[in-house]
């Protein structure tokens, strides 16, 4: 069988990997342990310069109840909430149409329009920055929510597009021919029939796109300010004080900014691998 | 009421002609078999009847009207597809009345028309079930009720049978006939299987490459082919051929006998080459004989296949009954009567009446 079963190989290749596993299992992990450990430290810790030793006490709800108390954190998660939905909704409905027109319809820029999708993945965005700020204050939505809301829908539609796009070309064709010779309009074969047939896609997308937009931190920096509009990637910093520094305060609030996305993640795991893969084959 | 009339009708992919310009003329509740090899065309013509693909050139009417521009909603056609094509999200009675609900009809009216077809292909007991939980052949009993419940004047077949097994088929194959005396619709059935064409057929159209080789009942195709390709496509085992020469106003066949045959046609010129066709049950084996070489014997039950060679080194199929096969071996010789051969031309490969 190939790849041998590690149990069934020498005993020398067994111990090596019982041992190198753990190794490097524990190297991949060792920032989100520090992470994790210094969120419960006490802030005498961080003034002593204790940052790798054992904490001197264990300041567990101290700690996650001052980050919510003691700033405006909790408005930074709503915000997070109220970007990362409508944005997921938005991209997520506007290539489910635009997958369905590339991969249904016949025309002779068909392929030439999808590469545009696809080509606008590979633009580096940070190149963008400037005109996406200077059309943001143009549209009147600079430092909202909104900003951030259209142009994530924006940046995510590209690869969206894609992803529903080669979904939508796995689906026996004869599904879409035998409604049209029954006479259903385009629309409604959308509504009625692949729609339906396109749920799991829709879960895996929704999944990683909630990622996607969750864990941004350029645009919520460079499009927002305050905690009227900051999600909670880039609101953390305000849980640092202004003259000194509280990283144990810092480190509770990126447990709770990570938490959503990694959540999301248990509960649809099986989603988001599919997602992963249904994107590749094909 | 609602034949299918093509004139000269085209397809063109890019630069590539896969139909040249097909005249064929299908009659009012006509059961129409098109038959080819692979790649011929068949499902190319069915869909371009249907409206699945743009007829690049020529017209096609269906009834009195023009349909060569119109959607395949416009046609007034059902499709039954060789996948079934079921929506696997909806039961079989939301499959069969999509479409009338799509469109808008009551709901009393639809629930009716289910019924009905439920009724024909007794379907009764699944109407709940979804696509997933029926049998191959119940599936494509669904996409057959799809198709009837539209009322439509023209069926279209794509190999409706081909992903059911044997003994399925066969039983398929008897309910779509009676399907047809029952409804009297027009219908279309492509098909590779030359069992389900001679069958179900009241015509058979041959295509080859595009181009329609002959059109006929079953019978005509099968007794009196118009050239060789007609000739060895229907009939199962296919036809035997081999070549001959014209001498002396007869047809010397040395891989058949070293005596030339006397037939009742006009024969081209002396020393003219031919193709002489003779079908295997219309063989009988001479076991005093000693012209050809017995390879094989395969038993089918009742009749054999034996499988021999000639002198020439061509390969000759004889059907042989049970009780002359058992005790053959070895070197044998054959006999058939003069009137069942047909001659071909060798080069054009057109029949010689
Ligand atoms: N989109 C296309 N572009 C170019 N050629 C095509 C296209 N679709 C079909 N063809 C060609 O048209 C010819 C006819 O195809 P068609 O599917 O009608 O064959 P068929 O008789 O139905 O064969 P089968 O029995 O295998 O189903 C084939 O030679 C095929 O290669
Ligand atoms: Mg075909």
């Amino acid at each position: 069988m190939f790849p041998t079963p590690i149990d069934k190989t020498s005993s020398a290749t067994r111990v090596a990997y019982k041992v190198a596993l753990p190794v490097a299992l524990l190297l991949w992990l060792l920032p989100l342990l520090a992470v994790a450990l210094t969120s419960v430290r006490s802030s005498a810790d961080i003034t002593s310069g204790n940052y790798w030793g054992w904490p001197t006490s264990f300041n567990l709800v101290e700690n996650y109840t001052a980050i919510f108390t003691n700033s405006p954190l909790a408005a930074y998660l709503l915000n997070s909430f109220k970007v990362t939905i409508p944005a997921v909704l938005g991209a997520i409905a506007l290539s489910s149409l635009t997958g369905f027109a590339l991969g249904i319809y016949k025309f002779r820029s068909n392929l030439f329009v999808f590469f545009l999708f696809v080509a606008g993945n590979f633009i580096p965005f940070q190149i963008l920055m400037v005109p996406v700020r200077d059309l943001s204050i143009q549209l009147g939505v600079y430092n909202s929510i909104y900003a951030l809301i259209l142009f994530h829908i924006a940046f995510q539609t590209g690869f969206c597009t894609l992803f529903m796009r080669n979904f939508i070309r796995t689906l026996p064709f004869d599904l879409i021919e035998a409604a049209r010779i029954e006479g259903v309009s385009d629309l409604r074969i959308f509504w009625y029939v692949v729609l339906p047939l396109m749920r799991p896609a829709l879960a895996a997308l929704s999944v990683l796109v909630f990622t996607f937009v969750w864990n941004d931190y350029f645009w919520a920096t460079v499009l927002t300010q305050g905690a009227h509009a900051q999600p909670i990637t880039a609101g953390i910093k305000s849980l640092n004080g202004e003259w000194i520094a509280a990283w144990h305060l810092v480190s509770a609030g990126s447990v709770v900014a990570a938490l959503p996305p990694v959540l999301m993640f248990f509960l649809m795991q099986k989603h988001f691998i599919a997602g992963l893969t249904l994107g590749a084959v094909k | 009421m609602a034949g299918i009339t093509l004139n000269k009708a085209i397809k063109r992919y890019g630069a590539v002609d896969v139909i040249h310009g097909i005249d064929l003329e299908i009659e009012d509740g006509e059961f129409c078999v098109l038959v080819g090899p692979s790649g011929c065309g068949k499902s190319t013509l069915l869909r371009m009847v249907a409206g699945l693909e743009e007829t690049s050139g020529g017209d096609i009417h269906i009834g009195s009207r023009n349909v060569t521009r119109l959607d395949p909603a416009a046609r007034g056609v059902s499709m039954v597809f060789q996948t079934y094509a079921l929506y696997p999200h909806m039961t079989v009675a939301e499959n069969m009345s999509f479409g009338l609900r799509m469109n808008g009809h009551p709901k009393a009216e639809i629930a009716a028309k289910v019924k009905a077809a439920a009724d024909i292909l007794k379907l009764n007991d699944y109407l709940e079930r979804k696509p997933k939980a029926l049998s191959g052949g119940q599936r494509q009993r669904v996409a057959i009720g799809r198709a009837i419940v539209r009322g439509p004047e023209v069926f279209l077949f794509d190999e409706p049978l081909s992903n059911l097994d044997a003994e399925l088929r066969v039983e398929m194959r008897v309910e779509i006939a009676r399907l047809h005396k029952e409804i009297g619709a027009t219908m279309v059935y492509v098909t590779h299987d030359q069992v389900e064409a001679m069958t179900l057929a009241d015509k058979i159209v041959v295509l080859r490459s595009g181009r329609i080789e002959q059109v006929g009942t079953p019978l005509d195709l099968y007794h009196d082919p118009d050239n060789r390709f007609v000739a060895g496509f229907i009939g199962s085992p296919a036809m035997n051929f081999v070549k001959a020469t014209v001498r002396d106003g007869r047809v010397h066949a040395p891989g058949l006998s070293d005596e030339a045959f006397a037939v009742d046609i006009a024969l081209p010129p002396n020393g003219t080459d031919l193709l002489v066709g003779v079908r295997p049950h219309h063989i009988a084996i001479d076991p005093q004989g000693a012209s050809h070489t017995l390879i094989v014997k395969e038993a089918l039950g009742a009749m054999f296949h034996a499988y021999l060679e000639a002198p020439t080194g061509e390969r000759i199929v004889v059907e042989v009954p049970e009780a002359e096969a058992v005790g053959l071996q070895g070197e044998v010789g054959l006999r058939m009567g003069p009137d069942r051969l047909l001659l071909f031309d060798a080069r054009t490969e057109l029949r010689l009446r």
